[in-house]
């Protein structure tokens, strides 16, 4: 059972970190968000390989479980990236709807110089 | 007092000619805002003898109920009647709007449906409940919370510095007239509903419901 997590888990990170390159291939993300996600997925593969070091870290900080400690570890590193994706898309959303509505205007100037040359 | 109707539009293709039609005889200018229409909303619109302004990309009611309410107000409006772009209003009700701005010296006119006016029951319990939460949270009631044929002056849309680019601006609306004490009082309207896929969903809902929360948390 367990091995059968393992290998979903490394697995899934193989895909993220092809994920990845493709997006940075792309020009998508730069080399340096490239060699982040590529050093958190394989953190990840690492962890799922050999969870029993976890186990010491998770005893240091009074954690029972080594799987908790993956978990919290989980919301503690995405939470940081949500938050951060949520602003940014709220101030892309902004300056998207300045622009369009800029253009809207600017086209309602234009009309009438259309008009007259007609 | 000079008036002006805005209607913002999307995808209306079948309905708005109906809607210019209907309100072609009550001598008001009109400037419809087609927010990014993918069919052929905007070239029926240019039939019609109104000001047209073009989103190039959809980006909600709210966006462009703005951009139509500041080229009304640069143009000289004093007061703007607000309008859907889907046939559920009806021009002959646009005579009480103007009535209650002028006679009752309000600052914004809500228009309110009712049940017996057809509205589905779904909706009109979803309404009332946004109705009672509203009254809670900034201690104002308006039995339409939605409805989007309101009217209200230069003064007042100056005043209330809209940030909703949804369907989230109406319910902005009513929290910003009661933070701002502004006058208001509300008219019953007829409504006729086409199309039950159209206007605010269940997800758009929620969408509202979660600024709201966060306009009473962050004043």
């Amino acid at each position: 059972m367990i091995l059968g997590l393992q290998i979903i888990a490394v697995i899934f990170a193989l895909i993220m970190i092809y994920f990845a390159y493709l997006h940075y291939r792309r020009g998508e993300i730069n080399g340096l968000e490239m060699f982040f996600w590529l050093l958190a997925w394989t953190g990840a593969v690492f962890i799922a390989l050999f969870p029993e070091i976890f186990r010491v870290f998770s005893a240091t900080i009074a954690i029972s479980r080594a799987f908790d400690l993956a978990m919290i570890g989980g919301f503690v590193l995405v939470i940081p990236i949500v938050y951060s994706a949520y602003i940014r898309t709220k101030r892309l959303e902004k300056k998207l709807e300045e622009l369009i509505r800029k253009d809207a205007l600017k086209g309602l100037n234009e009309a009438p110089k259309k008009n007259k040359s007609s | 007092m000079n008036i002006f109707i805005v209607i913002p539009v999307f995808n209306e293709s079948k309905k708005i000619e109906g809607v210019l039609t209907d309100l072609k005889g009550l001598g008001l200018p009109i400037i419809v805002v087609d927010d990014g229409s993918k069919d052929s909303t905007l070239e029926k619109v240019k039939k019609f003898q109104v000001t047209v302004l073009r989103h190039r990309i959809n980006l909600g009611k709210g966006a462009a109920l703005k951009t139509g309410c500041e080229v009304a107000i640069s143009m000289g409006a004093d007061a703007i009647i607000m309008m859907d772009s889907d046939g559920q209003h009806k021009g002959e009700d646009l005579p009480k709007f103007i009535n209650a701005l002028e006679t009752k010296k309000v600052d914004i006119v809500f228009g309110s449906r009712n049940l017996s006016m057809g509205v589905p029951l779904v909706r009109f319990l979803g309404n009332k409940f946004a109705s009672v939460l509203i009254v809670l949270f900034f201690k104002i009631y308006v039995s339409d919370l939605i409805c989007g044929y309101r009217a209200l002056t230069k003064k007042a849309y100056m005043q209330m510095n809209l940030k909703s680019s949804g369907y989230g601006i109406e319910t902005e609306m009513v929290v910003k007239v009661a933070k701002l004490k502004l006058r208001y009082c509300e008219i019953p309207i007829e409504t006729i509903y086409y199309d039950r896929f159209k206007g605010v969903t269940i997800m758009d809902a929620f969408g509202v419901l979660f600024n709201v929360v966060k306009w009473r948390i962050f004043k």
